[in-house]
């Protein structure tokens, strides 16, 4: 899962992509109003962090831009502005869901959490279940009949990507746009090389190939 | 002067009346013929209404051994004036006529003759009553035309005052934000000044809620990244100072929102803010789904156009804290409705939710307490439904909802006492 986080403290920032990249989420972060309008549509990002008090360009303006050029990713705002008022005016704007500072950081997490499952159509519920499977988000480890199934940080992600596309045909190009952000050099054999161990440690018919078009998630384990 | 105009004519009219009295008396005089015994009256010459009973015109003749009275008095005596000249004042004459008199004095053959001559002026009576009643009929009509008229030309010269009075009243209950400019120039200025306060404290209230708005974020950035720093490794192997860090920073978080959220309150309501029902509560039901989840069913309810008098802002803290509250406890259902009473409006929210035994709904009430012990959001959310209500002159109180949990009832007088 890829998110951009536009947020112009650099401190509150920093905590946030660390917190979100302990729990498996590739993050791009952006400080300028301008850059994020911009940004927002062209890298295909999963969910956005908006902060509203923006350098350059309010973020309320930003959003509704996105919006306006056909951005479907959720939002989520961080914002300063608790009152009823401004929270309509965000998601008047488009945004899906607002968080007021201060917050703790689990509280950030199980809203993007929350929200990454509802714009796929699945219930909000402790584990994500999938086929029959059951991924422990915070935890990191899979549930697999009866069994708890440790997973490394690259093959959580990668999990959690196919548990929330199940189905899909997901090219390796596509995933790798997904799992890593901007700035890693993006290498289609580390992909490979989860896609294997997952389906060592949790049964070839799980994961799919389709040669020359990628990957897709069937849920099937022996 | 229509009485002293009749009152002339009648003077004059008398006058003319006296020149003709003393004719006919001194015809009468002619009259008299020395007969056989003394003077007779001859009745050739005497005119024939003189003879015809009742006809108005009547005389007395009195001789110093003789009486001779026109026939036409029959058998009647009127009390014959002594004065001579014209009567003063009318007398009492047959039939109930009243008759106006004239008294001349002669002398004739060496005798001292007396003639009283009278007419009746009961006509003449009559017509002046007429005309003095046509008269007054006239004067009435007049003066009701007159006050017609004159009630129409104040209406219509008060009427921009009126109107003036009619759009601060609306403004008073929210049904319009400004007074209409187009008014004559002599109120011209009170309705720009008028305008121009509105504005004013539209302004000010804005900017500083904005500025309160900036306060908070300058506050509450730091504050949520001192909550990220405190999850950190190094701090995990120092609980109680990790613990008492936490609770430190949340009295502060606590203490910054609830005052900055009452400041941003306009409490005492300004002429023309409004609230209109129609358009901020599917807004705000939407927004509530989206933070609740739409396992929630939010329904409401509100008279057709209804349009609270209270600021907007205002009203969606206090709906929204209320209703987000009942979100948070409810199992499937929340319901607002807004009713409008004898003194004021009535808002319930219901939820179906486990609700707030009656002895406990008192302490919950009370400032600082939380309904709510969830982490997320807001638990100072009642506090501020408090403050809200009371600088509103509101009453408020938790009952039990017909949904099966907590119903929070709200009474809100129209106007500011």
């Amino acid at each position: 899962m890829r998110l951009l986080l536009v947020e112009d403290q650099v401190e509150l920032a920093d905590e946030i992509s660390a917190a979100l990249k302990r729990n498996g989420y590739a993050v791009d972060w952006l400080t300028d109003g301008r850059d994020a309008d911009y940004q927002g549509t062209s890298e295909p990002y999963d969910l956005i962090i908006l902060d509203l008090g923006l350098p350059g360009k309010p973020g309320l303006e930003v959003l509704a831009n996105w919006r306006s050029r056909g951005l479907n990713a959720p939002v989520l705002i961080l914002t300063a502005r608790s009152s009823w008022a401004e929270r309509i005016e965000g998601l008047k704007a488009g945004a899906d869901d607002y968080l007021t500072k201060p917050f703790h950081p689990e509280e950030l997490l199980l809203r993007i959490q929350a929200l990454l499952r509802r714009t796929k159509g699945l219930i909000n519920q402790p584990l994500l279940e999938v086929g029959g499977l059951a991924l422990d988000e915070t935890r990191q480890i899979c549930h697999c009949k009866n069994q708890e199934v440790e997973l490394t940080a690259g093959e959580f992600r990668l999990l959690r990507y196919f548990m929330l596309h199940p189905d899909q045909l997901l090219s390796k190009s596509q995933l790798a746009e997904h799992l890593y952000d901007g700035e890693t050099e993006r290498d289609s054999n580390v992909i490979e090389v989860h896609i294997n161990r997952l389906r060592s440690k949790l049964g070839r018919e799980l994961i799919e190939t389709r040669r020359g078009q990628g990957y897709r998630f069937t849920g099937k384990h022996p | 002067m229509l009485q002293s105009s009749l009152w002339l004519l009648e003077s004059e009219l008398r006058s003319t009346l006296k020149v003709h009295l003393a004719e006919e008396a001194e015809g009468l005089l002619s009259a008299m013929v020395q007969g056989t015994q003394g003077l007779q009256l001859d009745a050739t010459r005497i005119n024939p209404r003189y003879r015809r009973a009742f006809s108005g015109y009547y005389f007395h003749i009195q001789l110093p051994n003789q009486v001779w009275r026109s026939r036409s008095l029959w058998d009647n005596t009127p009390d014959w004036p002594e004065a001579l000249g014209l009567g003063a004042e009318l007398i009492k004459g047959p039939q109930n006529q009243h008759l106006l008199t004239y008294r001349g004095s002669y002398r004739r053959a060496g005798q001292n003759i007396v003639i009283t001559v009278a007419q009746d002026y009961t006509p003449i009576l009559q017509s002046f009553q007429r005309i003095r009643l046509i008269s007054f009929l006239l004067v009435g009509a007049a003066l009701l035309i007159l006050l017609v008229v004159q009630r129409y030309v104040m209406a219509s010269a008060l009427r921009p005052l009126e109107l003036a009075r009619r759009q601060i009243l609306q403004l008073q209950r929210g049904q319009r934000q400004k007074l209409d400019p187009s008014v004559p120039d002599e109120l011209q200025p009170l309705v720009e000044q008028i305008n121009h306060l509105l504005d004013h404290t539209d302004i000010t209230l804005k900017r500083s809620r904005n500025a309160l708005g900036n306060l908070g974020h300058a506050l509450k950035t730091p504050l949520a990244v001192l909550n990220t720093l405190i999850q950190h490794e190094e701090l995990r192997q120092h609980p109680t100072l990790k613990a008492s860090l936490s609770e430190q920073l949340k009295q502060i978080q606590q203490r910054v929102s609830l005052e900055l959220n009452r400041a941003r309150l306009a409490t005492d309501v300004l002429p023309g803010s409004h609230f209109d029902c129609q358009s901020e509560i599917p807004a705000l039901l939407k927004t509530l789904n989206m933070i609740h989840g739409t396992q929630l069913t939010l329904s409401w309810q509100a008279p057709q156009g209804c349009q609270l008098p209270r600021d907007r802002e205002d009203m969606l803290e206090l709906l929204g804290n209320l209703l987000d509250n009942a979100c948070k406890w409810a199992k499937t259902q929340v319901h607002l409705e807004i009713q409008s009473t004898t003194l004021g409006y009535r808002l319930t929210v219901d939820d179906d939710g486990p609700g707030i035994a009656p002895e406990q709904r008192q302490q919950a009430m009370q400032r600082g307490a939380r309904l709510d012990e969830r982490p997320s959001g807001h638990g100072l959310g009642l506090d501020i439904v408090g403050d809200i209500i009371s600088a509103w002159n509101g009453q408020w109180a938790l009952e039990q909802s017909p949904l099966g949990g907590l119903r929070v009832r709200i009474e809100l007088p129209t106007a500011y006492a």
